[in-house]
């Protein structure tokens, strides 16, 4: 019998025979996958569904609004795949034990894989059904967001062919995940166990990305040269992607850094805790507030770009007037859709964290840790990254435009205002998200007895 | 022999059974103890009781501290976790380490919990280390021990703080009989150096043989007590009164013995 059906058939029937600890377990097992691709899934189909509107124009200022939401979409997708894969490791990883069993009664590693496969999937499956649900209930309000001086209305809805293409991207997003997941995890017959190999973040990511940098700079410099539009607009996109690889490449390497001076200096257990927390994978600290960097850094550039157009060149033009207006409210959408995304991610991890660390934290509450010293040591595991990230994103973009920064400030301090009221916003969005996640942390330790052996 | 903890009436029960009926115990300082039993009989309730880690429904649990003694059972969360921090230290069957921390790291927490600044939690948790015969892999995450180096970092950890008992839970269960061996050396013996008191919950025979008092229990009640007290060590300081937070103090006997039978 192939690896394949043997999972197709022993997987429904272990879903059978789990049934009444599937009730019991709830939030553990199944919920927690499914409320975090139900997130992930109403987002995509809200960001799909606010991208439409654009496409749905004809005329000739149409072109820039479908460029510019381009551009938002692809800030958007990043966090949002991100937040797709984190649901995804964690349906996976709720399987761990069953999957060790599994190999000691003669299942083979492909029987496992595919098995871990098929319940992600279906997890998935119910979750996105559920974020298409979500999503009916959210697109009414969408409809209220005004560009172009009307409320886009019901041209925010997506259709059915797409409301479900989304799902089937979801499903596969968590196939594939799931399937990738499973290679830093050795599945035996005695268990399962994170592999040994260093979540390390080599300088060499900084080298790099210093050449990505360069090309990208080099490209730009010779725009001129491109002739044609459409290569023009085709060299400006590929810039921007390379400033997100850049990013990217750099981000883990930076946090690595901060977090080893922070351990070095750490003075507080919470301090020790939250650092070696980073330390131990920047990559997945990176993941998590990642998807901020760029959306700061474009919220503060383009945010006082556009507050200076509106000065100087926009008062006699109302089509250039509104532009410069709807271009303001895409751009504080998308950073506040940044945030979300993130503060999902950050959520979904840090329960998926507690839950699989249940033991060790009822372990560290008998020897007398205060409950509120690992709450704090999470907190700061997740925001210290965040504040570095978006502080530097939003500088680096702050400094870049620091002749027109001081205009801005003197003739508009209320376009620092929004922006700064956007980023307390999205701080506070993040913070609550990251309380809901640890939260776990009381009630995996007002019901110990579930987390530990007890011989009673 | 001075009575460090003591237990009257203590009952406790789950749905549907009693986990512990009317049970009095006493531990004396610097005794070890070992409570066996088999499987639902109760053991890891009573030590869990003793431990302030559960809250019996009936009976009272008396600490005697240096100042006045301490009932366990009156006593709020908050206090409890205090106390089970600053007077208790305890080495579960897997360790429960923190794996992303080093041992050195791991062994310090205890101390930097109790406010103690990170330099001296980090030079105390060094000689723990090394008195316990890891010297040279303090910067090791625990991934990087083996089974029975992992145990003896958590002996280190819960007594590094000074407690005055050290409550095990099956410390040896998820080892091989000579790893097994190995660490219940390291357990007995430095325990016994720095004049604290063990109380040990095994299912083996062979870790209940080698403590000087062995408590039976069955269906929730003691059935059997060898009440067998050796000899006190030679104990660095009086137990009872201030408890020592280095391995042991140089020039007793007790430190002797110990340092010989670690220095591997």
């Amino acid at each position: 019998m192939s690896s394949l059906s043997m999972a197709l058939r022993l997987t429904p029937y272990l879903a059978r025979s789990n049934g009444s600890s599937f009730r019991e377990a709830g939030l553990r097992d199944a919920g927690l996958p499914i409320l975090a691709f139900g997130t992930v899934t109403a987002l995509l189909l809200t960001v799909a569904g606010g991208s439409q509107v654009f496409w749905s124009w004809s005329d000739d200022i149409a072109g820039t609004y479908q460029a510019l939401a381009v551009v938002a979409m692809v800030l958007l997708i990043i966090p949002l795949l991100t937040l797709g894969a984190s649901a995804a490791r964690l349906a996976a990883r709720r399987r761990d034990d069953r999957l060790a069993s599994l190999r000691l009664l003669g299942a083979n590693s492909a029987t496992v894989v595919w098995m871990t496969v098929i319940e992600s999937t279906v997890l998935a499956a119910v979750g996105a059904v559920a974020g298409a649900g979500l999503y009916a209930c959210v697109a009414p309000f969408l409809g209220l967001i005004q560009f172009r001086g009307q409320a886009i209305g019901s041209h925010a809805w997506l259709s059915v062919p797409s409301i479900l293409g989304c799902v089937l991207a979801v499903c596969v997003l968590a196939a594939a995940s799931a399937a990738l997941g499973l290679r830093k995890v050795v599945v035996t017959p005695l268990g399962v166990r994170t592999r040994q190999t260093a979540d390390g973040a080599h300088w060499v990511r900084g080298l790099i990305a210093a050449v990505v940098v360069v090309v990208g700079v080099v490209a730009m410099g010779m725009l001129s040269s491109f002739g044609a539009f459409i290569v023009i607009i085709a060299v400006m996109g590929g810039c921007f992607g390379l400033a997100l690889l850049a990013l990217n490449l750099m981000g883990p390497w930076i946090l690595r850094l901060r977090a080893s001076s922070q351990l070095k200096h750490a003075k507080r257990p919470e301090q020790l805790l939250a650092a070696r927390t980073v330390l131990e994978s920047p990559k997945e600290s990176w993941r998590q507030v990642g998807g901020v960097a760029m959306t700061s850094f474009v919220g503060v550039f383009v945010g006082v770009g556009m507050a200076v157009a509106d000065t100087m060149g926009t008062s006699g033009d109302a089509e250039a007037t509104l532009l410069v207006r709807d271009i303001n409210t895409g751009v504080m959408i998308t950073l506040l859709g940044s945030f979300l995304m993130v503060a999902c991610s950050a959520g979904v991890n840090q329960a998926a964290a507690v839950l699989d660390r249940a033991s060790t934290l009822v372990a560290l509450d008998r020897v007398g840790m205060p409950q509120k010293l690992m709450v704090a040591a999470r907190v700061k595991a997740v925001m210290s990254p965040l504040f570095l990230v978006a502080g530097i994103s939003a500088a680096a973009a702050a400094v870049l435009v620091l002749p027109l920064t001081g205009t801005v400030l003197l003739t508009q301090p209320v376009v620092f205002l929004t922006i700064g009221g956007v980023f307390a916003a999205g701080f506070l969005l993040v913070r609550l998200a990251v309380a809901a996640g640890t939260a776990q942390i009381s009630q995996v330790l007002a019901r110990p007895e579930r987390y530990a052996s007890m011989d009673s | 022999m001075n009575a460090i903890l003591h237990a009257q009436q203590l009952t406790k029960h789950y749905p549907g059974s009693i986990a512990l009926d009317h049970v009095d115990f006493t531990a004396n300082a610097g005794q070890s103890i070992a409570i066996i039993g088999p499987s639902g009989s109760g053991k890891t309730t009573l030590l869990h009781c003793l431990a302030g880690i559960l809250r019996p429904d009936a009976g009272a649990i008396t600490l005697n501290t240096p100042s006045s003694p301490l009932r366990l059972d009156t006593l709020g969360d908050a206090a409890l976790s205090r106390l089970r921090r600053e007077e208790f230290g305890f080495v579960f069957q897997q360790g429960m380490l923190l794996p992303e921390l080093t041992a050195l790291e791991n062994v310090a927490l205890a101390l930097m919990l109790n406010g103690t600044d990170r330099n001296t939690s980090e030079t105390r948790a060094a000689e723990w280390l090394a008195a316990l015969g890891l010297a040279g892999m303090e910067q090791r995450r625990l991934g990087e021990l083996s089974g029975g180096q992992v145990q003896r970092v958590a002996i280190a950890r819960a007594q590094v703080t000074g407690a005055r008992v050290v409550f095990a839970d099956e410390p040896t269960g998820a080892l091989d009989s000579a790893t097994s061996n190995e660490v219940l050396d390291v357990l007995l013996h430095s325990v016994a150096a720095n004049g604290r008191t063990l109380l040990v919950v095994t299912h083996d025979p062979n870790v209940a043989a080698r403590c000087e008092r062995v408590v039976e229990l069955r269906d929730g009640r003691i059935v059997a007590d060898s009440g067998r007290s050796v000899a006190a060590p030679n104990l660095p300081a009086q137990a009872g009164e201030s408890a020592p937070d280095t391995p042991a103090a140089p020039g007793t006997q007790a430190a002797a013995n110990f340092k010989g039978a670690f220095n591997v």
